[in-house]
């Protein structure tokens, strides 16, 4: 057992992501009698009847009402519990917004949000069922923090990082099976912190979510193939994000791509950008996402591809970027 | 071979003579306050040519010297130096600066002797430093020469990618923006670098200012890296004993140092037999 989980690694790679949230809010539970579960007729799918069979009394099923269950949420934490609040993420970020804004973010509460199925995980159920937004609507609210893990392990790893912590967390979670990235918990998850998976000084590649996996199999594409050394930041927390790695890359690499299932607009590449144009040093910059338009339906897979946010998507913008002058009247005489 | 019948080779390796070694007399008339001196308060234009052309056509790099300040412009030809070593070809240039023969220059304004025998000093001053076979013994005759070394190899890497050398080229047109650079661990000064885009390729002094270099070749003092630079030491064993630190992209460390030995090659004579 790692790090005080209650699964392995080996066993992770048998579990959905929100599998994995499920259990860890079990042990959570079992450790903390005030952490309660909340459902918008989720329960199911969002994977936390494990916790209602182990702790009947402490999971509150509010119906298809997800702004009641915020308005429950921030009652019971107003009493001293640590509320878990799951549902879709579209669902969960969209449709309850003013009752996470004034209920939880205005009075900083301590209630975490679970929103499952999130991006465009949930494939074939379509446009309606894809949180493509909830990023930029979330990364705008005071006191707010927004993670996004890139799998199993890591979702476990900020599941016990926004109990432990106070006030309100969104963490966006996938439907089903996310590949694994990590193969053990102990590589220093923090909150707020990038982790560098690939280290390299042509290009930064900055991925949260199950877009890492494919940043680091693009990172290697793209050393074997042509030499190009990338380095791969998992930048797991879009609020409050890692100015240190993000102005640590444009210094090193001066090229920085995002990567995310979500739109380009006001998500991971906006919060990058945002550090970027304020450090005031130029960097041949490019956001990888749904490009201003809702999602198509499909499977997950497909559709990463579509939108180039798959390994190959990666290595194309990437090749691309690298022959891209953005700096003029370049000097090329040598210093004597 | 006839001495009248310039090669590809004695054009590259006189390219690296006027364009990255000559100019490092700045360097040592700057960092060697013993040399500095003799400079003190002088103006003049020093001037090494080679006749490349029947017409008297020739290839030059001079020194503007004004109030003993230096300032250096390569390939570039002054009409009225005050002193000035022409050379009867590039070939005999090569022979003369790589100390395989002494194919005397004519001297224009050898009587003036206050330009004249400080231009000669440290001229066999950079001479005695390069072309010898051991290090120094002075920890500040390290110094110079690691600087010396780091600033010929980056520039005359360069240089030869600038005069279309097929192996230079073969490595920098494919490659995207990148830097390689020199150091020594302790010493801000002891560094330098070359910057690489698509066949483009500039070699400058100091830390890289724009980004953390692609590569970068860290010795962990003057001794390991004269060993190295002087070809006394394998790099990798270096490697293997921490002498030698390759930061970045350690596969294209060999690529840098076969371009490193063919500078060498160049500067050495070696190819003249």
């Amino acid at each position: 057992m790692a790090g005080g989980l209650t699964y392995t690694a080996v066993e992770s790679s048998k579990l959905s992501t929100s599998e994995i949230y499920g259990k860890t809010l079990c042990e959570l539970g079992e450790k903390n009698p005030n952490i309660v579960a909340l459902t918008a007729d989720l329960k199911g799918s969002t994977k936390i009847g494990d916790f209602g069979d182990k702790f009947p009394e402490r999971i509150f099923n509010v119906g298809i009402a997800e702004q009641n269950m915020y308005g429950v949420a921030a009652g019971l934490a107003k009493c001293g519990f640590i509320p878990f609040a799951s549902s879709f993420s579209v669902f969960a970020s969209l449709r309850a917004l003013d009752q996470i804004h004034t209920d939880l973010c205005y009075q900083n509460l301590d209630v975490k949000i679970i929103g499952t199925h999130g991006g465009t995980s949930f494939g074939q159920a379509g446009s309606t069922h894809h949180a493509i937004e909830d990023f930029a609507v979330i990364r705008g609210l005071v006191n707010m923090t927004l993670i996004c893990p890139a799998d199993g392990i890591e979702t476990g790893l900020a599941v016990r990082a926004a109990a432990a912590t106070p006030g309100p967390f969104y963490i966006r979670i996938n439907r089903g099976f996310d590949q694994v990235v990590y193969n053990t918990d102990d590589y220093g998850f923090e909150v707020g912190k990038a982790v560098v998976m690939n280290e390299g000084t042509d290009i930064t590649v900055i991925a949260c979510g199950a877009c890492v996996y494919q940043a680091i199999q693009a990172a290697k594409i793209l050393d074997y193939d042509h030499k190009i050394k990338v380095r791969v930041l998992n930048m797991h927390t879009l609020k409050p994000i890692d100015k240190e790695a993000i102005l640590k890359a444009v210094n090193d690499t001066r090229r920085i791509i995002t990567v995310e299932d979500h739109t380009v607009i006001g998500g991971l590449g906006s919060a990058v950008a945002e550090v970027v144009v304020e450090s005031g040093k130029a960097c041949a910059f490019r956001r990888l996402g749904l490009q201003d338009h809702f999602s198509a339906i499909g499977l997950h897979e497909d559709l990463m591809a579509m939108y180039e946010i798959d390994a190959n998507g990666i290595v194309k913008n990437v090749l691309d970027i690298m022959k891209q002058d953005f700096e003029v009247n370049e000097d090329w005489s040598d210093e004597v | 071979m006839a001495m009248n019948v310039i090669t590809q080779e004695d054009k590259y390796a006189a390219g690296i003579f006027f364009n990255a070694a000559l100019p490092l007399l700045k360097v040592i008339a700057e960092s060697e306050p013993k040399y500095g001196e003799k400079f003190k308060g002088k103006s003049f234009v020093f001037q090494v040519s080679a006749i490349t052309g029947e017409n008297g056509e020739k290839t030059a790099t001079h020194f503007v010297v004004e109030d003993g300040v230096w300032n250096v412009f390569v390939n570039k030809v002054h009409d009225n130096p005050d002193l000035e070593f022409i050379f009867p070809n590039l070939r005999k240039f090569v022979i003369f600066f790589s100390g395989k023969g002494m194919p005397l220059p004519k001297i224009k304004g050898i009587s003036k002797l206050g330009i004249f025998v400080p231009i000669l000093l440290t001229l066999l001053r950079m001479a005695g430093l390069l072309q010898a076979k051991n290090p120094p013994q002075k920890d500040f005759d390290k110094e110079l020469l690691v600087k010396l070394y780091f600033y010929l190899l980056s520039v005359g890497i360069s240089q030869l990618n600038k005069m279309g050398h097929p192996e230079v080229k073969a490595f920098t047109e494919p490659s995207p923006d990148r830097a390689y650079a020199y150091a020594v661990i302790g010493y801000p000064e002891l560094q330098a670098w070359l910057r690489i885009k698509a066949g483009n390729s500039k070699a400058g002094r100091g830390e890289y200012p724009r980004c953390k270099p692609f590569l970068t070749m860290k010795f962990d003092n003057t001794v390991h890296a004269l060993d190295i630079l002087m070809s006394k030491g394998d790099m990798i064993e270096y490697m293997k004993e921490g002498y030698l630190i390759i930061e970045g992209a350690p596969e294209f460390g060999g690529t840098l140092g076969s371009l490193m030995m063919l500078v060498g090659y160049y500067a050495q004579g070696q190819y003249l037999k």
